[in-house]
């Protein structure tokens, strides 16, 4: 069996393209592979710090998408277990855990499995006109065709339109996206553009 | 001056201070500019109060800590109920189903050829232009010799396989033009890793005495070498290749898009269909499986893809124009779309339904 010490043509080129060749099998190995490298340390050492700190921000980023605090903390689950085995830098992780959090709530709009939950459903009932202290007045349906059609626009557009409402500042989003911070107003600036005719659109034809 | 952009407009609401100062004179100034920016600050608001989420009280950190610590795998034994659950098998029986299977790829790329290389340079005697999956059963693959088993196999490129930070870094280092995926697949978040991988070409050189050994150590007899064959050599290249990884929460990459320039194989001259066929006749090899590399190989062009049978389940779909294979385990924990086209071999896959993956794969540009 010493086909599998030195390397081979063939394992070589399975480990290039780990799903070109052998299919399945070899591609589940490789993940395994990858798991095994990883649980050696799966767990990044910081990631109870970086948790305690950021758990909040990343719960309100999907908020903002999702419009409710259940559903953005599920998320926020999802994208603190992808962060306890990813190697992103300690210094980088506030802006990588904002950017999947709000592609990861995009996602789940996108998907249109998002349920009405139980609290959006309260908080409609008592509330189904707001303002705010803007005195804009925002009913419960535009709330939802907005989301709709920020699930929409083209992703960057949308995650640092999510990113800057979430009290990012511009060099964070631009660092978070890697973007110049010149392009991220003018990002933010469309999407605005686009939802808010989204709002007009039906406001109009009301 | 000129009019400050719209993005610049659109600062000068967030963070004055961003702003330069001749652009905030100007618009202080400039009528023009002012009514842009009152528009621009009412389209800001009028968002984000829609974008404002239902008031509710703050997350519960501690709770929520302790929630994430159930779902890491490496946690306590009592969490070891969350990791995902995944095919029970041993590193062992995993061992002895890789091995076969590269070995069978390698087979497979130097079965391939097609046609009869009578000079005396290398000449090209096979170029993947399509791919079709091969069923083999599990005991198939345990059973299956090595293609060492046969002769020398020597790696004359290595891959070098490596992490590169960025699409561009993988473009450089392989002159692939990557594909961009348009939509991440529900639950595939983040940015991907790129890995890339050099040209890799290795010679198969076939040794009658190897073969012979080969047979008797299995209790069989190997059929009498054709004449000149022993020493005879194929040479097979694939590469370079890129792999966009992009890792699910439980660790396992979620969304693979990988991109290689497709195996080709190379004969110095030896009469190739004598080769194979007498690879083929060799004991070990399953009649079957032998029937169907001989009919894959009929047109030169197609790369048998292995796979094992009683796990995966094999189909084709359009994409784009060209016949993809489409390949599903039957556990529905992985799935893979591959396809070649102008020399390249493209595949998606992941631990994502086959409809998913095939939306990727057609919406990639």
């Amino acid at each position: 069996m010493k086909l599998i010490h030195p390397p081979t043509g063939a394992v070589a080129t399975v480990r290039a393209v780990p799903v070109a060749l052998p299919g399945a099998t070899a591609r589940r190995d490789e993940s395994r592979e990858r798991m095994t490298v990883r649980s050696v340390d799966a767990v990044r050492a910081d990631l109870e710090e970086v948790f305690r700190r950021d758990y909040q921000p990343v719960v309100a980023v999907a908020a903002r998408v999702l419009g409710s605090r259940d559903q953005a903390e599920d998320v926020a689950q999802e994208v603190f277990l992808s962060f306890s085995r990813s190697t992103v830098p300690a210094a980088e992780a506030r802006g990588w855990l904002a950017v999947a959090a709000a592609h990861t709530a995009l996602n789940l709009i996108r998907s249109g499995r998002r349920r009405a939950s139980r609290e959006e459903t309260a908080f409609a009932a008592q509330h189904d006109v707001v303002s705010d202290v803007a005195e804009t007045v925002v009913t419960r349906e535009e709330r939802s065709r907005v989301r709709a059609a920020l699930a929409l626009l083209p992703r960057k557009q949308a995650v640092a339109l999510v990113l800057r409402h979430s009290g990012l500042s511009y060099a964070e989003v631009a660092a978070a996206l890697d973007m110049s911070p010149g392009s991220v107003g003018t990002t933010v600036r469309r999407a605005e553009s686009a939802l808010r005719e989204e709002l007009t659109r039906h406001a109009s034809s009301d | 001056m000129r009019h400050p952009t719209e993005g610049v407009l659109r600062r000068l609401i967030d963070e004055p201070a961003g702003v330069s100062d001749p652009d905030r004179r100007h618009v202080a100034d400039c009528a023009q500019c002012l009514s842009a920016l009152a528009a621009t600050r009412a389209d800001a608001v009028a968002v984000g109060a829609a974008l404002q989420p239902a008031a509710g009280s703050d997350a519960d950190v501690p709770a929520a800590w302790q929630r994430l610590n159930a779902a890491l795998p490496t946690a306590a034994p009592a969490a070891a109920a969350f990791t995902p659950a995944r095919p029970a098998r041993g590193p062992r029986a995993r061992g002895l189903l890789r091995r076969p299977a590269v070995a069978v790829a390698a087979a497979a790329l130097v079965l391939a050829g097609a046609g009869t290389a009578a000079a005396n340079d290398w000449l090209p005697i096979f170029r993947t232009e399509q791919i079709a999956p091969v069923s083999l059963t599990a005991a198939d693959l345990v059973s299956l010799p090595d293609l060492s088993a046969y002769g020398d196999l020597e790696v004359s490129g290595e891959p070098d396989l490596r992490e590169v930070p960025d699409a561009a870094a993988a473009t450089s280092a392989t002159g692939l033009d990557l594909p961009q995926v348009a939509f991440l697949p529900d639950g595939v978040v983040g940015r991907p890793e790129f890995q890339v991988g050099d040209q890799v070409s290795a010679t198969f050189t076939y040794s009658a005495a190897r073969a012979a050994q080969a047979a008797s150590e299995a209790g069989e007899t190997a059929p009498p070498s054709p004449p000149g064959l022993d020493g005879s050599q194929v040479r097979m290249v694939a590469g370079p290749g890129v792999a966009q990884v992009w890792s699910s929460s439980s660790g396992l990459p979620a969304l693979v898009v990988g991109t290689a320039v497709a195996p080709t194989a190379f004969s110095s001259g030896v009469p190739f269909e004598t080769l194979r066929d007498h690879l083929l006749s060799l004991p070990g090899i399953p009649a079957e499986l032998a029937a169907q590399l001989r009919t894959f190989t009929a047109d030169g062009a197609t790369l048998p893809l292995p796979v094992p049978g009683d796990e995966v389940e094999t189909s084709t779909a359009d994409v784009g124009g060209v016949q993809a294979t489409v390949l599903a385990s039957r556990d529905q924990s992985m799935a893979a779309v591959v396809w070649v086209e102008d020399g390249v071999v493209t595949a998606v896959a992941g631990s994502l339904g086959t409809d998913e993956l095939l939306s990727v794969a057609r919406e990639l540009r």
